[in-house]
């Protein structure tokens, strides 16, 4: 339910056409009604899980410092690749985790698949300030900030000419590390709940034992997960246009509208996922 | 407690192998011209710099080394269910998904150069001929190592995923590790080597790429050369070192406090990135110092 | 820094495109459906090719959606087509013979949803935004419904996950050596993401040429039909895999030879182990 504690705040919010959220909080509750009328409680419970999952996805995204194509030539502040794939680069890494830990119950599943995204962004975020201090020569400067929100070092003396500035200042780092974590801990969610609906549910749908089911019970809920996350994460791509330098960019305060979507495509999508062994 | 060691010992080993695989990622990466820094390979023609770089764009790398790698292990999985050797099956998978890779590199190169038509860049067969190879047997490698580690982690170490969707979690997470440490190496250091050292790029300088080596016309063998130093080593540690801390803290940590040992170690080991990284950012900030801000024009 | 990309008229028009598309798609589904009629996995290959002909009308959307400049690069666009596609076609492969249906109904919707949560809520206004999501949502169903048929020979869901082992010269029913036990549907996914992005992305700039680009899709779309072929023989009968192979290989031989030769028509020169030309030619 905190889906629609999320998208609430957000109606009031600037940047928000209020027909288009009040359309995709309408089609939210349809969602949820059809699941209602059609699903058991453990559907129910999972489709919650899922919107959770969607939500921390989208949100993640936001923090994760990628710096596009001008990144890679020190014109841009950031990782330079592509905003979507390095969170699913870091969310998935996640989620190998968390699959891994499936068995422990799903809070330290959840929490270690977080570890996971976060571990993987840390190292690579890392490496990326370090090919740019020790292979380059170059310090890290934030183009849109004077100073740092962590450390309140200034930026725009260390940012050289003609350019919006380079590497991955203290606050982008720590940006992109909670973009693994919320991104882990969304992806391994979505996989959790879903492979919890098929766990019950396919045996009887196969006509097969719960042992024979679990390839097939484990592959159907990761590559739901993997598309899902693939979803949201180009969707929340598209709202910070591709590039954004952490949580202290201005583009970061667009994050609201990116929930109300992410909540309704992981809704939508988790419907689908579900209603393939029900009904 | 054999079966720690054992454990341990798969985990050097995944480690040792994604370390292989993401050097030769990059070095793959910067042969042909993948990935962010191609988008000044495609720029400069357009300012009327022609050059004999490879141009190889596919997909951003991660999607890219998304499909070789989950190609390569559905491959090996299928021969795998064919009753083959594991290690034949790799072999055989690593092969043919170096194949689709060296089709859609030359595709990529021709069509993007066919499509620069209008500002003269001809196309160099013999760029086809003589890169595409080299970045072939660079990808071969890195799918083999890759496909290795995920056939290790499913067979050897018990993660329930079956082996394709292993590759696709571990070809995104490559590609995505190996992009982002190696690119501004590059698209930087080497694309612009006649630019400032020490500083980013003036967006001024744009598409003024480097195309003439110590002798003769750069080519991308060069590139190769030269990246595979600093930028392919940075990543291939940058990949070994997210696979195998990976691995080490879940195999070694998982059983105590049931799995909470697991997750209190990797937040250690985040903390401790963090505190290297902002070690090194103060230490570029002091030693290196502020630019001078008026003056000093650089193009 | 990309290149500017122009809207170019002329050559095929798009709803045509799209028809055959979508037409020659379910179409061929529905061959592959053969194998469950006359119970025999050789006509696997139809499945194939009703992928190939849904990769081509999905190539032609994405050069029409990235013409406006969507700002995450082309890759992406493909990503959220097979992301929202492998979610309504795995959830049409209960509807046994209804499943192409199915699947093209649900795309349609949850890519019209996915395309008006990016244009309204995420404010992008692209005006193809909602046609392009839903075109590219069901081609990447089709896709992946037409390479499963060709693997598994058939996409329903029981067959998409029963497979079977060979056990000392027993022939036993496994869920694990299966299409979807085994995750293969993750290459498959991966393999149709890269294909329908990478016709318009390797062809995109000034000179781009409509026939070029559709000839390369068609080529990607061989070429992941001669590995999916490959995989197949894990799963299908010899005979048939060994025929999706041949028919992959010649289509993707044809597709090639004529992919380049479209370059060398469409290349400013043609040149073997020569310098950068002297005079800059512009």
């Amino acid at each position: 339910m905190s889906a629609l504690g999320g998208a609430k705040p957000a109606g009031g919010s600037t940047g928000i056409a209020p027909i288009p959220a009040i359309i995709s909080l309408v089609i939210f509750v349809i969602i949820f009604a059809l699941m209602y009328r059609l699903g058991t409680p453990l559907a129910m419970t999972a489709l919650i899980g899922i919107v959770i999952g969607g939500l921390l996805i989208g949100f993640g995204v936001h923090f994760v410092p990628v710096g596009g194509a001008p990144a890679a030539m020190g014109q841009a502040p950031g990782i330079a690749t592509g905003v979507a794939m390095l969170a699913a680069g870091g969310g998935l890494a996640g989620l190998f985790g968390g699959a891994w830990a499936a068995s422990q119950g799903t809070l330290v599943a959840v929490v270690t698949g977080a570890i996971g995204g976060g571990l993987m962004l840390a190292i690579t975020c890392f490496f990326v300030n370090f090919v740019y201090i020790y292979g380059m020569g170059i310090p890290a400067a934030s183009g849109k900030v004077k100073k740092d929100p962590i450390t309140g070092d200034t930026q725009p003396e260390y940012k050289s000419q003609g350019t919006e500035g380079h590497g991955l200042p203290f606050v982008s780092f720590v940006g992109g590390v909670i973009g693994g974590l919320l991104g882990g801990a969304g992806g391994t969610l979505i996989y959790l709940m879903l492979l919890d609906v098929y766990q019950a549910t396919l045996p009887g749908v196969m006509k097969a034992t719960a042992v024979q089911i679990a390839p097939v019970a484990v592959s159907l809920a990761g590559m739901f997960a993997i598309g899902i996350f693939l979803v949201i994460a180009v969707l929340a791509a598209y709202n910070i246009t591709g590039t954004i330098e952490g949580p202290h960019d201005p583009k970061f305060k667009r994050f609201p509208r990116a929930l109300i979507a992410s909540a309704v495509a992981s809704a939508l999508c988790g419907v689908a996922a579900i209603l393939l062994v029900m009904v | 407690m054999d079966n720690i060691v054992f454990s341990i010992g798969i985990t050097a080993l995944a480690g040792a192998l994604a370390a292989v695989a993401g050097a030769a990622e990059n070095v793959e990466s910067d042969i042909g011209s993948q990935g962010d820094p191609n988008s000044q390979v495609q720029l400069a023609p357009q300012m009327g710099y022609i050059h004999r770089i490879y141009n190889k764009a596919i997909a951003g790398e991660p999607p890219a080394w998304g499909l070789w790698i989950a190609l390569g292990a559905g491959i090996a999985w299928a021969f795998m269910a064919m009753q083959i050797n594991p290690i034949l099956a790799i072999v055989l998978g690593a092969g043919l998904a170096t194949f689709v890779q060296g089709v859609y590199s030359t595709t990529a190169y021709l069509g993007r150069t066919a499509s620069l038509s209008k500002f003269g860049q001809p196309v160099y067969i013999d760029i086809i001929k003589s890169m595409t190879t080299v970045t072939m047997a660079h990808a071969f490698v890195a799918i083999f190592a890759t496909v290795t580690l995920c056939h290790l982690m499913n067979a050897a170490l018990g993660h329930p995923f079956p082996l394709p969707l292993l590759g696709l979690v571990w070809g995104i997470a490559l590609g995505a590790a190996g992009s982002a440490t190696g690119n501004p190496y590059y698209g930087k250091e080497r694309q612009y080597q006649t630019q400032n050292f020490g500083a980013g790029v003036p967006i001024s300088a744009s598409g003024n790429i480097v195309r003439y080596a110590e002798a003769g016309e750069r080519n991308s063998l060069d590139n190769g050369f030269f990246t595979a130093k600093l930028g392919g080593a940075a990543a291939g540690v940058c990949f070994g070192l997210i696979v195998f801390l990976e691995l080490w803290r879940t195999v070694l940590f998982e059983k105590i406090g049931a799995g909470w040992g697991a997750i209190i170690v990797g937040v250690i080991i985040i903390l401790v990135f963090t505190v290297i990284d902002r070690f090194i950012e103060v230490w570029a900030r002091k030693n290196y110092g502020p630019y001078t801000k008026p003056e000093e024009t650089s193009s | 820094m990309s290149v500017k990309i122009e809207v170019i008229e002329g050559g095929i028009p798009h709803q045509k495109i799209l028809i055959a598309g979508l037409v020659l798609a379910v179409i061929g589904l529905y061959l592959s459906y053969l194998n469950v009629i006359v119970g025999t996995q050789i006509f696997a290959f139809f499945g194939g090719l009703a992928a190939i002909a849904a990769l081509i009308w999905g190539s032609h959307t994405i050069k029409i959606l990235a013409s406006y400049g969507i700002g995450t690069g082309v890759p992406s666009a493909g990503m959220i087509a097979f992301g929202s596609g492998v979610i309504a076609f795995l959830f049409a492969t209960k509807f046994g013979l209804y499943a192409p249906i199915v699947a093209i109904i649900l795309a349609a919707v949850i890519g019209a949803i996915l395309g008006y949560l990016a244009n309204e809520v995420l404010a992008m206004h692209i005006p193809v935004m909602i046609k392009s999501l839903t075109e590219m949502a069901v081609v990447g169903a089709l896709t992946l419904m037409g390479f499963s048929a060709m693997i598994s020979g058939s996409f329903t869901f029981s067959a998409l996950t029963t497979g079977s082992t060979k056990v000392l010269g027993m022939s036993l029913p496994s869920y694990q050596t299966s299409y979807i036990g085994g995750a293969l549907i993750a290459t498959v996914f991966l393999l149709g993401a890269i294909a329908i992005q990478h016709g318009f992305n390797a062809c995109l700039g000034p000179g781009w040429k409509q026939d070029r680009m559709l000839m390369l899709t068609a080529e990607c779309g061989f070429l992941s039909m001669m590995v999916a072929a490959v995989m197949s023989a894990a799963l299908i009968s010899p005979a048939a895999a060994i025929l999706s192979f041949i028919i992959g290989l010649l289509g993707w031989y044809y597709t090639y030879m004529k992919y380049i030769e479209l370059s060398k028509r469409d290349a400013a020169a043609w040149l073997d182990m020569k310098p950068i030309p002297e005079v800059e030619g512009h």
